[in-house]
């Protein structure tokens, strides 16, 4: 798939999966490079910039094996611009699948 | 590729940032390989999987530069930015320096004139010294004036306008950072 393309969906994607409950970042580039493949170094920038926005928080947890991890943890501001994007999201494939329903059917 | 090769280019590439932050990021990628290996994978592998250092550290830089411009407003500043921006892709070049020099060329033009207007009374002066009552000079006179008044306003929507400019152009390189990012 067009790089262009995926780098605005990835911030969707970020902010579902983190909206859905508090992950880290390795866990959020797994789920995502299993869906489509990303240059996976990328989603770290684009959760720091998320976070300087103030649509996430993060904070440090151990864990039973390995080390601390940081998790990152939505806002209410985050949500809020979540729902916005989802919105847009919906309108946007509605349209885009409608014209290829009617150019070239199911 | 390992671990140490990698966190050592990214680090060095990151020199420009401040130290807090330049440790952050680097923790966040540690953190990364360090979960990695420990699910199994080699570090070649994880770091291959991550892209090359050089790419992440121009996207990283890009968006700091701007963040910069924006929380402080100077021509060093956004130009910083707009040099990093454009060392993102080839495409930036066309789309981001030719708009950035254009712009910068016609405030500078508008600049100069508005300059040059307003000084006017002063060349009358340096030429003719203080006026007598031909005519003419005094016609000149005025009209020097009226000149200096356009001039002082001109200036002053030019501030403004540069003012407003400078916020859209870092709008438009939030944007353009968000949409090209990567290969």
């Amino acid at each position: 798939m067009n790089v262009q393309f995926k780098k605005g969906v990835l911030e969707l994607c970020v902010l579902v999966l983190v909206a859905q409950e508090d992950r880290y970042g390795y866990e959020l580039v797994a789920i995502i490079s299993e869906k489509f493949h990303i240059a996976e170094g990328t989603v770290y920038p684009l959760l720091r910039r998320l976070t300087i926005e103030g649509f996430f928080t993060t904070y440090l947890a151990e864990s039973p094996e390995g080390p601390p991890r940081k998790y990152y943890q939505l806002t209410e501001k985050g949500r809020t611009y979540m729902n916005d994007l989802v919105m847009e999201w919906r309108i946007f494939t509605r349209g885009v699948n409608q014209i290829i329903e009617e150019g070239i059917g199911l | 590729m390992n671990r140490r090769e990698f966190i050592d280019e990214l680090n060095a590439l990151l020199r420009d940032l401040p130290d807090k932050e330049r440790l952050d990021i680097v923790a966040d990628y540690t953190e990364h390989f360090l979960i990695g290996v420990e699910r199994g994978k080699s570090e070649e592998e994880i770091a291959e999987s991550l892209g090359s250092p050089k790419a992440l550290a121009r996207e990283i830089l890009a968006g700091y530069r701007i963040h910069q411009a924006q929380s402080n407003a100077s021509v060093g500043n956004i130009t910083r930015a707009v040099l990093a921006t454009v060392s993102l892709g080839f495409f930036n070049l066309v789309f981001v320096l030719g708009p950035f020099i254009g712009m910068i060329g016609a405030l500078f033009a508008f600049f100069v004139a508005a300059i040059t207007l307003f000084f006017a009374p002063l060349v009358f002066f340096l030429q003719y010294g203080i006026p007598n009552v031909s005519h003419d000079r005094m016609m000149m006179l005025f009209a020097s004036m009226a000149s200096c008044g356009l001039g002082g306003m001109l200036a002053i929507g030019l501030a403004r306008l540069s003012r407003w400019l400078y916020r859209q152009f870092l709008r438009y390189l939030q944007f353009n950072v968000r949409m090209i990012r990567g290969k």
